[in-house]
C-alpha cells in the first residue's frame, strides 16, 4: 500500500510550471503601462478612471473571495469598503495637525473596526441559512448608510467630509515635473493605489491558492462532504469573511484618499454594493481576474459613455427623442450588460476558462 | 475474554417526527473486524451510519468510539478521531479535480487547512500521496479531470480514495458498489479484501449483494425496523429464521 510510486515525469500538475512565465509576463506589463499612465495621457480624467479601476479590482476580488470562493453572499461588503473610507477621512477631518503617522494609524483603525465587525456578523448568521445571511448583512448595510447619513455631527450628513492628506500627499504638494507632468501629491497617491493594487491582488491571488482557500473551494462545492473530510467550516468561512472584509476597508481608504472627500452616497449606498455585484458578475465569479475586467467595463462606461452619446446627439440637435435617448445612458449600460450575460453566462473570464477547460479535457483520453 | 469494542452504541433511538427510524439499538463493534450491517429497505442502515458518524443527532441513546462517548461531538470531530464515511448517494467535490478531492482529505489529516501563506504547491507530497491513491483505486488516468465528469462507477472509486486517503481508524462503507457496472465491482472488492486482511482497520459495510457480504464479513448485524433481530457469524446468520423471514420475505426456506 506504501510503495513508492514516482508521479508521472510531466509532475502532477503541470500547468504552473508551464504557465508561468507568460501569465508573469502579462502581469509586469499590465503594471508597467498603468505606471505610465500619467505620463502618457495627461489629461487628469485618464488616470482618474485607471485609480478607480484599480481600486474596485481590489474591493470587487475581495467579495469574489466571498462569493465566487466560499459561496457566501454578503451585501454588507460595500459597508467595510465605507468604513475604510470613512475612518481615514475622519482621522484626517479631526486631527489637530495630520501628519502621515495618521495614514496607518487609519488603516489599523478600519482593519480593527472591520474585524469585530465580520466576526460579530459571522457569529450571529453564518450558522443560518444563506438567505437569511444575506437579508441580515444587507439591513445591516442600509443601518451604516443610514448613520452616516443621520449621524451629521461625526460624518457630515448628506454632505460628506473634505480633508486635505498630510505630507508629500498633499494635493498641492509639488516635487518638481519630469517628461511635462507634475510630480505632485495627487501623482503620488496614484502609485500608492498602484502598490496597494499589487500587493493586495497578490495578497488575494496567494490566499486562494493557499490550503486554506483550497478547503473554502470545497465549502463552497459541497459544504457536508468538507466537514466529513474532517474541516470545521464555520471556522473557514468566518476566515474568509474576515479576510474579505478587511481587504474591503483597505480598498475604501484608498479610494478615500484619491478622492480626499467622502459622503454617504459614494460609500455606503446599496448602489455601490450593487456595482461590486454587478462587476463580479460581468468579469466571472471565482476567478478573482475577473475583477479587472469587471471593474473595467463598468467605470470606463459609467464615465464615458455620458459623453459619447452626447457626441453622437450632437449630430441631430433639433431632435428632442435623440436627446432624450442620449441622457439615458444607463438604458444602454443595461443592455450591455444582458449582452455580456448573454454571451459570456459565466462572466468574461469565466466562460473563457471553462471553455479552454473543455478543449483540454476533450483532448484527454 | 472478548476485546473492547471499537464502537459501541447503547440504547441509540432517533425519531423523525413519528417514524422511529432506529429504536433501542445496541450494537457493538469489536476491533479489526469487517462488520456488516444488512436488513430490507428502510431498516435504518444509512440512518445508523448517520448517527455514528454524526450527521444526525440521536433523539436518546449514547454512542461510543474507543471508549469515549462521541455523541455531542460533531462530524468534523469525529471524522479527526478516524471515523471515516463513504456515502450511499455520491458525495464529492464536482468542480474540483479528481486529484484535489483526494488531496483535501490528506490536507485535513496533516492539520494544515489553516495555513493561508503559503502555495498549496508547497507541499508536493501531498500530491504524491494522493496520486498514490487514485492509482490503488485505478483512477490514476482521470486525475486532472474534474470530478463532475466522471462515469458514476469512477465517482464511487473516487470516493473510495478520499476514504482511504483519511486514513481512518473505522470505515464506514455505505453501499460502495452501489450503482457500479460489474466490471468495476471486483477492484473495490480487493480493496475491501486488503484492508480487512491487513487487520489495522475496522469495517462497518451496508451492502444490498447478500453472497458478497456472505463472504467478506466477519460478523454480520441485521437490521429490521430499527432494531437488531440478529448478529453474528454469517453462517448462523444465514440460516437464523427470523432472518431469513425478514430479508428475504416470509416463508421462504435457505437451502
Amino acid at each position: 500500500m506504501t510503495k513508492k510510486i514516482s508521479a508521472p515525469e510531466t509532475g502532477i500538475c503541470p500547468e504552473r510550471t508551464n504557465k508561468t512565465i507568460p501569465v508573469m509576463y502579462y502581469q509586469a506589463g499590465l503594471v508597467i503601462f498603468i505606471a505610465l499612465i500619467p505620463f502618457l495621457f495627461p489629461s487628469f480624467r485618464v488616470m482618474d478612471v485607471v485609480a478607480k479601476i484599480m481600486i474596485f479590482t481590489i474591493v470587487t476580488a475581495s467579495f469574489d473571495l466571498l462569493l465566487g470562493y466560499t459561496g457566501i453572499l454578503s451585501f454588507a461588503h460595500g459597508m467595510f469598503f465605507g468604513i475604510g473610507a470613512y475612518s481615514i477621512a475622519l482621522i484626517l477631518f479631526f486631527a489637530p495637525n495630520p501628519s502621515w503617522v495618521h495614514i496607518p494609524l487609519s488603516i489599523v483603525v478600519s482593519l480593527l473596526v472591520s474585524i469585530g465587525l465580520s466576526v460579530i456578523i459571522s457569529f450571529f448568521s453564518l450558522r443560518v441559512k444563506a438567505i437569511f445571511f444575506a437579508m441580515l448583512t444587507l439591513s445591516l448595510a442600509e443601518f451604516a448608510h443610514i448613520l452616516g447619513v443621520q449621524w451629521s455631527g461625526l460624518t457630515g450628513g448628506e454632505d460628506g467630509i473634505s480633508f486635505t492628506l498630510p505630507s508629500v500627499f498633499n494635493f498641492n504638494h509639488s516635487l518638481g515635473t519630469l517628461f511635462h507632468t507634475e510630480i505632485n501629491g495627487r501623482l503620488l497617491v496614484y502609485y500608492l493605489i498602484l502598490a496597494s493594487t499589487i500587493a493586495l491582488f497578490a495578497g488575494l491571488l496567494r490566499f486562494i491558492r493557499s490550503p486554506l482557500g483550497r478547503v473554502l473551494k470545497a465549502v463552497r462545492d459541497n459544504e457536508q462532504r468538507t466537514t466529513a473530510l474532517g474541516y470545521k467550516t464555520f471556522g473557514y468561512k468566518l476566515y474568509s469573511i474576515v479576510f474579505s472584509s478587511c481587504t474591503a476597508s483597505l480598498g475604501g481608504i484608498l479610494f478615500s484618499m484619491w478622492l480626499c472627500y467622502v459622503n454617504p452616497g459614494s460609500v455606503f449606498h446599496t448602489a455601490i454594493m450593487v456595482n461590486i455585484l454587478l462587476m463580479v458578475l460581468i468579469g466571472g465569479m471565482g476567478t478573482l481576474y475577473g475583477a479587472m475586467i469587471g471593474a473595467s467595463f463598468l467605470i470606463v462606461t459609467e464615465n464615458w459613455l455620458p459623453g459619447l452619446l452626447k457626441h453622437m446627439a450632437a449630430f441631430a440637435p433639433e431632435s428632442t427623442l435623440v436627446n432624450n435617448l442620449a441622457d439615458r445612458w444607463q438604458l444602454y449600460f443595461g443592455i450591455l450588460f444582458i449582452l455580456v450575460v448573454l454571451f459570456f453566462p459565466k462572466g468574461v473570464i469565466g466562460t473563457i476558462r471553462s471553455q479552454m477547460n473543455l478543449n483540454r479535457q476533450a483532448k484527454q483520453p | 475474554m472478548r476485546p473492547e469494542p471499537i464502537i459501541e452504541t447503547r440504547d441509540l433511538s432517533i425519531r423523525f417526527g413519528g417514524h422511529v427510524a432506529v429504536d433501542g439499538l445496541n450494537l457493538s463493534v469489536a476491533p479489526f473486524v469487517l462488520k456488516s450491517i444488512i436488513g430490507p429497505n428502510g431498516a435504518g442502515k444509512t440512518t445508523l451510519f448517520n448517527l455514528i458518524s454524526g450527521q444526525y443527532a440521536p433523539s436518546s441513546g449514547q454512542i461510543f468510539f474507543n471508549g469515549h462517548d462521541i455523541t455531542n461531538q460533531g462530524v468534523a470531530k469525529r471524522t479527526r478521531a478516524g471515523i471515516g464515511r463513504s456515502f450511499q448517494l455520491t458525495n464529492i467535490f464536482p468542480s474540483l479535480t479528481v486529484l484535489e478531492n483526494v488531496r483535501l482529505a490528506l490536507q485535513a489529516k496533516e492539520n494544515i487547512g489553516r495555513v493561508f501563506w503559503k502555495h498549496y504547491k508547497a507541499y508536493p507530497e501531498l500530491e504524491e500521496k494522493a496520486y498514490d491513491f487514485l492509482r490503488q483505486v485505478m483512477l490514476d488516468n482521470r486525475y486532472r479531470a474534474d470530478a463532475c465528469l466522471l462515469t458514476h462507477g469512477e465517482q464511487r472509486k473516487l470516493e473510495i480514495a478520499i476514504l482511504l486517503a483519511l486514513d481512518p481508524k473505522v470505515l464506514l462503507l455505505d453501499e460502495p458498489t452501489a450503482g457500479m457496472s460489474l466490471e468495476d465491482v471486483p477492484a473495490i472488492l480487493d480493496i475491501i479484501r486488503e484492508i480487512k486482511f491487513k487487520r489495522n482497520r475496522t469495517i462497518l459495510l451496508v451492502e444490498h449483494k447478500f453472497d458478497m457480504v456472505m463472504a467478506l464479513s466477519d460478523s454480520i448485524a441485521v437490521l429490521q425496523e430499527g432494531r437488531i433481530i440478529c448478529d453474528d457469524t454469517p453462517e448462523a446468520v444465514s440460516n437464523n429464521e427470523q432472518v431469513l423471514c425478514a430479508y428475504l420475505g416470509g416463508g421462504v426456506k435457505h437451502e
